[in-house]
């Protein structure tokens, strides 16, 4: 039996996908005995093995919701939680998180770091060294499991955190700008990538980034969010059949939908 | 480092890069200045009950080894339970102090304080205590050497990366996986520095110590034969002395290549 799937057999039999429901939830934080505002009344419904993006101005607490779904912050009112159970606190065989930039622990080879969340859960070594090779495989990183992240490229820093969250193999993966860092062309392989582990291994993932034809691209719904204190302005549906081509970004359609979110964030930006 | 190193330059001819190179540059330090050590008490340039000539003092040493040797002995078993209190116990606590906030807060900065005091004077009361035997070069070797580990530690824990702190936690990490496995590393860097610190010190403290008020040992050696004006003997128990400060420090450096290779940018303030 492959690494993953062994991984992958253990929770299959409890519970198979799973939605993410944010109700009214709002973010106060302090600095300095003033509070501040960065979330007002959020409500966000992610369906089961949906690709939901999340999209608005810098600043809007994107950031903040992604934390809170991640159970790592408290709302300061509402509620996040995934089917019957609320979120509060780290749910690692439910939720994992793929960070802005590398958040991978320079102390150990890509190999060791893919399999990080499977050891702080006690899994087998031998299971889980076979089923982190197997996910480096599939990000095309196989020769560089012994690598240590400062000998690799920007771009496959980001393939391997990416790996370490599908082998965390969480229900929900959440993903925070994980391609900021990098420059388009990387990025635009990187979201093919990432579709294809998607489609191979069907999780709920909730996107949040800046760029406006990566939200269009890779999503199935795109909540567009105002400026602070953040909230939903529109929850645009991505009707684009999948699988998603590059030639789709030059039809009519992938234009219209772009500019429909592009529109949304201009008058906010503007008020 | 190597002596061919910057050969890359070009232009320079093969022998004035090796004779540039910081390593033999060092060398032709080291041998200017056991040549002046010979040369200097035997031209008279040096009263030689001053300085001994090189010569003599290796002769006598080791016309003596036996002494010295059974001392230098005494000094590195007091050196090495020194070590545990100064480097184990400064670790222990350093982590404790840099990861808890209340406890940080509160004694941290009584820490840093007492590190600026010259521990030296409370020495006499130290021998009051527990004697002037082997037990009080251990207690103040290690008090020694235990502070800068401390601050060094729990330096290297309170800057931790917090990216890495919230990526352990959103994968279940406990508080000590947490410890252990993302804090502890990460402190790596910094933790070398505090052992190698603590350690030259946590030698000066035991030497010192054997220099005041000792019965054996080679501080208590050096200081004996200086009130004998026995001026070889005492240059010969410095030169152990120098050779066991070297030895500390290659091993801590070798430590620190194996340790933290993963460190980018090896920054060795000392």
């Amino acid at each position: 039996m492959a690494g993953l799937s062994v991984v992958e057999a253990e929770k299959t039999a409890e519970s198979t996908g799973a939605g993410l429901w944010v109700e009214n939830v709002t973010h106060v934080f302090e600095t300095g005995g003033e509070s501040l505002m960065a979330l007002h009344s959020v409500s966000l419904e992610v369906e089961a093995e949906t690709f939901y993006g999340i999209v608005g101005p810098s600043g809007c607490g994107k950031s903040s919701l992604l934390l809170m779904m991640a159970g790592l912050l408290q709302p300061s009112e509402g509620r996040i939680a995934i089917g019957d159970e609320t979120v509060s606190k780290p749910l690692p065989e439910e939720i994992g998180v793929v960070f802005q930039e590398s958040s991978l622990l320079p102390w150990k080879t890509a190999r060791e770091n893919v399999e990080f969340p499977l050891y702080l859960r006690g899994v087998d070594r031998r299971v889980r060294e076979r089923a982190a090779l197997e996910m480096l495989e599939l990000v095309g990183l196989g020769e560089f499991a012994n690598r240590r992240p400062h000998e690799l490229s920007g771009g496959m820093k980001q393939r391997v955190a990416i790996a370490r969250g599908f082998c965390q193999n969480p229900d929900i993966l959440l993903m925070d700008e994980p391609f900021a860092a990098l420059d388009e062309q990387t990025r635009m392989t990187l979201g093919d990538e990432l579709l294809h582990l998607w489609d191979r291994n069907k999780k709920t993932v909730v996107f949040v980034t800046h760029s406006l034809t990566e939200a269009v691209y890779l999503c199935d719904k795109v909540a567009v969010m105002s400026a602070r204190p953040g909230e939903i302005l529109e929850i645009v549906d991505i009707d684009l059949p999948r699988p998603r081509t590059y030639e789709m970004m030059a039809t009519e359609k992938f234009g219209k939908l772009r500019a429909r979110i592009w529109e949304l964030i201009r008058r906010t930006q503007q008020k | 480092m190597s002596a061919g190193a910057d050969k890359a330059e070009g232009e320079r001819p093969f022998w004035l890069t090796v004779l540039a190179s910081p390593l033999t540059m060092r060398l032709a330090c080291l041998g200017a200045i056991l040549l002046f050590w010979e040369l200097a008490p035997r031209m008279e340039w040096v009263s030689p009950v001053m300085l001994s000539t090189l010569s003599s003092t290796v002769m006598i040493g080791f016309a003596n080894i036996e002494v010295f040797l059974a001392n230098l002995g005494v000094t590195l078993g007091s050196l090495l339970l020194a070590l545990v209190i100064a480097i184990g116990g400064g670790a222990v606590v350093g982590v404790l102090l840099g990861s808890i906030r209340p406890l940080r807060n509160t004694l941290l900065p009584i820490m840093s304080s007492i590190y600026a005091v010259p521990l030296v004077v409370v020495y006499p009361v130290f021998t009051a205590w527990v004697g002037i035997g082997v037990e009080s070069k251990i207690l103040f070797g290690g008090l020694y050497g235990f502070f800068p580990m401390l601050l060094a530690t729990a330096a290297g824990i309170r800057t931790v990366d917090s990216r890495y702190m919230l990526a352990a936690r959103s994968m279940g990490a406990t508080r000590v996986q947490m410890i252990l496995h993302v804090m502890l590393p990460a402190a790596l860097p910094s933790v070398i520095s505090g052992v190698r610190i603590g350690s030259a010190l946590t030698a000066i403290g035991v030497i010192v110590a054997e220099m005041m008020a000792a019965t054996a040992g080679i501080g208590f050696l050096i200081t004996q034969n200086r009130t004998m004006f026995n001026t070889a003997e005492v240059y010969f128990g410095v030169l152990l002395v120098v050779v066991l400060a070297g030895t500390i420090d290659w091993l801590v450096s070798l430590f620190e290549r194996r340790a933290a290779d993963w460190y980018p940018q090896k920054v060795r303030a000392i």
